[in-house]
């Protein structure tokens, strides 16, 4: 399926559940969610980090509902608990499925986003390695000088800023001198096709969702 | 000088805040977990969410503080949610949802200071809209409506308290340290 589409598909979803309270919708949906993720290939760690972590703030969300609220409303308490889940497995299901290359070149080339922001975020994510050793770094130079930087010290976020503005300028730098011009037209290398068939998908699955909004309880 | 454009440049740093910023609080992820696990046998669960948020909704009044124009706050919250739906957290494509939700939330601030003034005050009014936009948003999505009327309270209060903190006055230390190494030019006051 066209990688937008997806991707819109999944979020129209996630809003829809958010303002609605059915539990056999969800966990409809968690199924679904759950056989598309498995369709992946995931691995062991991965699955039971997927299932397991989100159990925290469900189990915290239903036994608050459930227990110490004056309505001890149960059903409600599974309600938010699966809400959790349709989250977790939809939202990672579309990310373990898309590559964001495919994801940045599809929405330039479908939805018309400028290509400024679909390569400029995607230059800053493939940097994801080099954050997370930076900041690595920067802790670890702290702490040879006796000082231990944490998550509430201006001094991290203001050393970690200093070098992303320094890679913001490489960077830009060097797609620039690859030949990359802010809001030209732009030939491209790989044609992500939205097809009709594509259309077909996304528009029957939320068609499907919302007939189980109105028809189950 | 008022620019509105985004380059290539700002787009990839605001980008990169966000996701630095991701990255800072996953270090500090047992905290979330961590918290919901103790609060839970009081009742109080959801309050690890309320504590946590000034941490989450930090990316964006800094961007705007940095880059001091319009946007600049929407753009670093979300930009930032969609580089870290590809860090592997748990959430995957819900963190644009939530990236959408907190950059306007932190962005009205700046918005309603008519985008002239980067200070304490545009800052502080951020923390107001962003406790009460946030909140509003989980009052459907994580069932707050459901809640007795003082655990809301309690909820609304604690919220508000870790995104003044956060948000707010770690903002402002983090853009005073920023303004001492000339990497902000000029101070609208």
């Amino acid at each position: 399926m066209n990688p937008s589409l997806k991707l819109f598909l999944v979020l129209i979803i996630s809003v829809e559940v958010s303002f609605t309270s059915k539990l056999t919708v969800n966990l409809l949906l968690v199924a679904a969610g759950l056989i598309l993720l498995l369709w992946t290939r995931p691995s062991g760690l991965t699955l039971t980090h997927l299932l397991l972590i989100p159990a925290i703030p469900a189990g915290a969300l239903a036994l608050t509902v459930g227990a110490f609220t004056p309505a001890h409303d149960w059903f409600f308490a599974a309600v938010l608990a699966s809400r959790v889940y349709v989250y977790v497995l939809l939202g990672s299901a579309v990310t373990r499925t898309t590559p964001p290359l495919t994801l940045a070149r599809s929405l330039e080339q479908n939805c018309h986003l400028p290509a400024k922001f679909a390569y400029g975020t995607l230059a800053a994510i493939n940097l994801l390695p080099r954050i997370i050793r930076a900041v690595k770094t920067i802790k670890a130079a702290g702490q040879m000088r006796g000082v231990t930087l944490s998550f509430w010290s201006p001094r991290l976020y203001f050393k970690a800023i200093l070098s992303a503005i320094s890679w913001a300028d490489q960077l830009a730098q060097a797609m620039e001198s690859h030949g990359f011009v802010e809001d030209q037209p732009r030939s491209q290398a790989q044609v992500i096709p939205l097809t009709g068939r594509d259309w077909a998908l996304g528009a029957s699955a939320l068609l499907l969702v919302q007939l189980a909004l109105v028809a189950l309880p | 000088m008022h620019t509105t454009r985004y380059h290539l440049k700002d787009i990839i740093l605001l980008a990169l805040i966000g996701i630095i910023f991701g990255v800072i609080y996953y270090a500090g992820d047992f905290l979330y977990n961590g918290f919901t696990i103790l609060l839970t046998p009081f009742g109080l669960g959801p309050m690890a969410n309320d504590l946590t948020m000034g941490l989450w909704c930090m990316a964006g009044p800094l961007a705007a503080m940095l880059l001091q124009r319009p946007g600049a706050a929407f753009f670093g919250e979300f930009l930032g949610a969609a580089g870290e739906m590809f860090l592997g957290g748990q959430w995957g494509a819900a963190n644009l949802i939530s990236g959408f939700v907190q950059g306007i939330a932190t962005e009205l601030g700046f918005t309603f200071t008519g985008y002239r003034r980067y200070n304490w005050f545009s800052l502080t009014l951020t923390t107001l809209t962003a406790t009460l936009v946030t909140f509003g948003w989980d009052w459907f999505r994580n069932g707050y409506a459901h809640f007795s009327g003082q655990l809301d309270l309690l909820l609304l209060g604690a919220r508000f308290v870790s995104i003044f903190l956060f948000s707010g006055v770690l903002v402002k230390l983090i853009s005073n340290l920023l303004v001492r190494a000339h990497v902000i030019k000029t101070v609208r006051s």
